[in-house]
């Protein structure tokens, strides 16, 4: 099974990140802020992580540098969405360590097609 | 309901919740940065999630709300009493449309008018006509340069556009003109071009374009979309990208002002209306478009990334890894194995030259709406209680949810549990009769014995069970007090008075049913201390206090129960004006008016009837009186009591049962029949040689440590045929009423149960002078008594 860290602070948002992601065959866990996702990241590997940026306690950019850094170390892609689309914003994330960075609300064939290809290589189901 | 939207309400309440805490926190302390952030993020949130819906009003009112708060936490403005009257309008707005949603799973028809004002109220602040930066910059599609004007603006009239022109130059401001190219076959794709255009906001003409030439009517298809339209509007830019969001590709917005249509108006020969769609998309590699598309994508994004820097370590294998991904994709394998920045960054350049180019990085934030999810439902996530429940999960299943595991229950659902419970309790209570039955009938005394180790389990996982449920119940006080910020600031703006509000002990709990009920009270008291209580700032001064008055609803634990007190250091009560008042009412005698107490007097302003406003106001003038808060007070089981210092405050006590679920009462018989008393009510059982009882003015009395306390036999107060024995001493149970002591004359006592006490219904409801039954173990039927109402029976039938 692929498996993917949904983090983002709205419930309702990650409801519908994750019911999407599980209806396509990934396996889903879920993350309401940064600190939560690396906590979790720690203990288990994910095949994509998905990622707010506006969080509490530790927020998107921060959560993606410290899931690069050599304390997590972990090189599975990362798809950031967030409702910020100023200029600049893509880029921090870029720079953060992100692979692709989307503005909400992601439709849903989107979110599934770019998961299920950034992870490529590996079926969802299998 | 689809489980998101119900998933959207729950967080909906948390989030509303929090941003007018944070505003009215905000108002006092206009600085706090972190304050600031906290309402933005929850009003973010809530807007993030809301675009998840097809409520385009909601999501552009707070959107406006979003972008005055963004320039508060950005410093550009500080945040006043009139901003946050808007703000906190708005969400009470929201707050109503979600109710609506709740029950018809879409907005009130009046919405889009309901925020039209405020939206613009919102924008005022931040200047400029009616937009703000923060929404310019979210604008997912771009404002055209304005040089040349677009042709198309002939469509809209030439006698108009002189006319808005000079409107425009007079009142330098500008337009915005949105020209809409609708696919020709946008109706395959369920748009409504028309439908559209109509939501315009602000809309100020319309100009609906037909094509130049209409083809044959034998080759006609009304299927194929011919028509496009030119709007004039006065909406913000991000109000239009919003409505259009579905169909950025097939519109255009420019903003105009007088000098841009007058260079068009001067330009007006050469016209053209090229009604053309839009060139298909380059598929050379047989790719899914739409795939390539988010394939360049991350190519892109990863070019980007090598641009600005060079990544190393787990980042570079992540970056290769996307971009190997993506590669793949568009139909180019790539061995990137342990490349070099540069490696990679050179085959991303491959990649991307081979692939077909899009024109530029897509419109973010265009992607098509989530209505179609919404139509078909997610699959439904493992839930333990249906709609409003949290995905729930082991937490050491790697699958499941990180985050705390909260379950949001309905409260019916605990009642019920809570009623089953009760009924556990008795059914438990009958193993004991069942125990003795074995013993005495059928002569087994093992066989009672093993009953009643059985029933010592039961009893042990029964008790558990009832802790647990009652612990489910219980709420903080926070609760209760929640309201009162909102209240006490809007009714302190309304009578001019400044005051302070101090809330302590949030955190004590006691059961839902006693903070609920507890609400109509405390609203009462407060009010009553806002608008009697507290002076306005001059009088305050003049009296020697400072300005600002203080309120505190304080709460804290005593036992089993819960002191709730609302305080003020206003004016306090003037006994003499309540006597003088009273008497005018009649509610005392001319002897009385002499001989009570100040503290006594204090009291009087809960007697029925009783105002010491002269004139009835708005606030308080509800027909409620403190004798109301009294009875509802008591009516859960608890009391009130008042102290007052002229000149210095007012402090209301309002002592409450911890829970209303399960009472304790201690059980007595008169007549062979058995009542129950409420313990709290009991201060103790003694037994009295019949020869002390005294008399005194046609009541019985007996002396107890030198205090003499009358003694009311109450199978006389209950009408039932019954003399002590007078061989025996007489059993008195003394119980406290009102703060005084009385001797209650009973058969026999026995010893106190926990009671599931229900209240009377049907005709009994008129029985005042019970308070309700219960249900014991034997399956008796007891009834508790009302002791107040019952002192009042003795008196009159003596």
């Amino acid at each position: 099974m692929t498996r993917v860290l949904v983090v983002d602070d709205a419930a309702t948002v990650r409801l519908y990140h994750t019911s999407l992601l599980r209806e396509a065959g990934f396996e889903v866990a879920e993350a309401a802020n940064g600190l939560e996702a690396v906590e979790a990241a720690m203990t288990t590997p994910f095949d994509l992580f998905v990622v707010d940026v506006n969080m509490p306690k530790m927020n998107g950019y921060a959560c993606v540098e410290t899931l690069r850094s050599e304390t997590v170390g972990t090189a599975a892609p990362v798809l950031m969405i967030s409702t910020e689309d100023r200029p600049g914003d893509a880029d921090r994330a870029y720079q953060a360590g992100a692979n692709l960075y989307l503005v909400k609300p992601v439709a849903a064939e989107r979110l599934v097609r770019v998961a299920t290809m950034l992870t490529t290589g590996k079926d969802p189901a299998a | 309901m689809n489980p998101l939207l119900a998933q959207f309400l729950a967080e909906a309440n948390d989030l509303l919740a929090s941003v007018d805490d944070g505003l009215l926190q905000l108002e006092r302390n206009p600085g706090d940065p972190e304050l600031v952030n906290e309402v933005f993020r929850a009003a973010h949130t809530f807007k993030g999630s809301s675009g998840l819906f097809d409520f385009p009003e909601l999501t552009r009112l707070t959107h406006a709300a979003e972008d005055l708060l963004d320039a508060v936490r950005g410093g550009r403005l500080a945040l006043d009493s009139g901003m946050a009257d808007d703000l906190l309008a708005a969400f009470d707005l929201i707050r109503g449309w979600l109710a609506h949603v709740t029950a018809h799973e879409r907005l009130p028809a009046t919405a889009g008018q309901d925020a039209g004002g405020l939206i613009t109220k919102l924008r005022a602040p931040l200047g400029g006509g009616g937009e703000s930066p923060a929404a310019d910059q979210e604008t997912p599609l771009s404002v055209r340069p304005i040089d040349p004007p677009p042709e198309w603006l002939a469509h809209l009239g030439t006698d108009w556009l002189i006319e808005t022109a000079n409107w425009l130059a007079t009142t330098s401001s500008t337009m915005r003109f949105v020209r809409y190219l609708p696919d020709q076959d946008c109706f395959f794709r369920a748009e409504d071009p028309l439908h559209l255009v109509r939501q315009v906001p602000g809309l100020d003409r319309l100009a609906v374009v037909q094509p130049e030439t209409w083809p044959p009517a034998e080759e006609y298809d009304e299927y194929v979309c011919l028509l496009s339209f030119v709007v004039a509007t006065r909406a913000a830019v991000g109000e239009l990208d919003y409505l259009f969001r579905y169909v950025p590709d097939q519109i255009t917005v420019v903003e105009l002002d007088a000098a841009a249509i007058h260079r068009h108006l001067e330009g007006e020969d050469e016209e053209e209306f090229a009604v053309a769609a839009p060139a298909p998309r380059p598929d050379a590699l047989h790719v899914d478009p739409e795939l390539a598309a988010d394939a360049r994508a991350v190519l892109t994004a990863a070019h980007r990334t090598l641009a600005v820097g060079e990544p190393a370590g787990t980042q570079l294998v992540a970056l290769t890894a996307s971009v190997t991904a993506a590669a793949l994709a568009l139909g180019v394998p790539l061995d990137l194995t342990g490349a070099d920045p540069a490696a990679v960054n050179a085959a991303i350049e491959g990649v991307l030259g081979r692939a077909p180019v899009e024109p530029a990085a897509e419109p973010p934030g265009v992607d098509h709406p989530v209505v179609a999810a919404l139509a078909a439902p997610p699959a439904p996530v493992p839930t333990a209680t249906g709609a409003a429940a949290e995905p729930a999960g082991r937490a050491d299943d790697p699958g499941g949810q990180v985050g705390t595991r909260v379950l949001k229950v309905d409260q019916e659902k605990v009642d019920r549990l809570m009623e089953l419970v009760g009924e556990l309790n008795v059914a438990k209570n009958g193993l004991t009769f069942l125990a003795a039955a074995a013993e005495e009938e059928f002569g087994s005394r093992a066989l009672s014995r093993r009953i009643k180790d059985q029933y010592a389990g039961l009893h042990r996982i029964a008790e558990e069970l009832q802790a647990a449920v009652m612990d489910v119940r219980m709420l903080p006080l926070s609760v209760a007090f929640g309201r009162f910020p909102r209240l006490v600031r809007d009714l302190s703006r309304r009578l001019g008075k400044t005051i302070e509000l101090v809330t302590e002990g949030e955190d004590t709990m006691a059961d839902k049913d006693v903070i609920e009920a507890l609400g109509d009270p405390l609203v009462h008291l407060v009010r009553n201390s806002l608008d009697h209580g507290i002076e306005t700032s001059d009088e305050r001064v003049a009296a020697g206090k400072p300005p600002a008055a203080r309120l505190t609803l304080a709460a804290v634990a005593d036992g089993d129960a819960v002191l709730v007190e609302v305080s003020d250091d206003g004016r306090g009560v003037d006994p003499e004006r309540v006597k003088r008042k009273a008497y005018e009412k009649g509610l005392i005698s001319e002897e009385e008016l002499e001989s009570l107490s100040d503290s006594d007097a204090v009291d009087l302003v809960f007697r029925p009837g009783f105002s010491t406003a002269d004139q009835i106001s708005d606030l308080s003038g509800r027909g409620v009186g403190m004798d109301a808060v009294r009875a509802s007070v008591e009516k859960l089981g608890g009391s009130v009591t008042m102290r007052s210092e002229l000149g210095t405050g007012t402090v209301t006590r309002l002592r409450l049962p911890l829970s209303m679920a399960v009472t304790q009462v201690m059980v007595v018989s008169v007549a062979g029949q058995r009542f129950g008393v409420p313990v709290d009510l009991v201060v103790e059982t003694v037994r009295v040689p019949a020869a002390e009882m005294g008399r005194v003015l046609h009541q019985d009395v007996v002396v107890m440590r030198g205090e003499v306390v009358p003694v009311i036999d109450l199978a006389r107060a209950l009408e039932m045929p019954w003399s002590p024995d007078p061989a025996r001493d007489l059993a008195v149970l003394v119980v406290s009423v009102n703060g005084q002591r009385i001797g209650l004359l009973v058969e026999q006592f026995h010893r106190e149960v926990d009671v599931i006490l229900k209240p009377m219904e049907g005709l009994l409801a008129y029985a005042a002078e019970f308070s309700g039954t219960a249900l014991l173990g034997d399956g008796l039927v007891l009834l508790v008594l009302n002791l107040k109402e019952v002192l009042g029976l003795a008196a009159r039938v003596a």
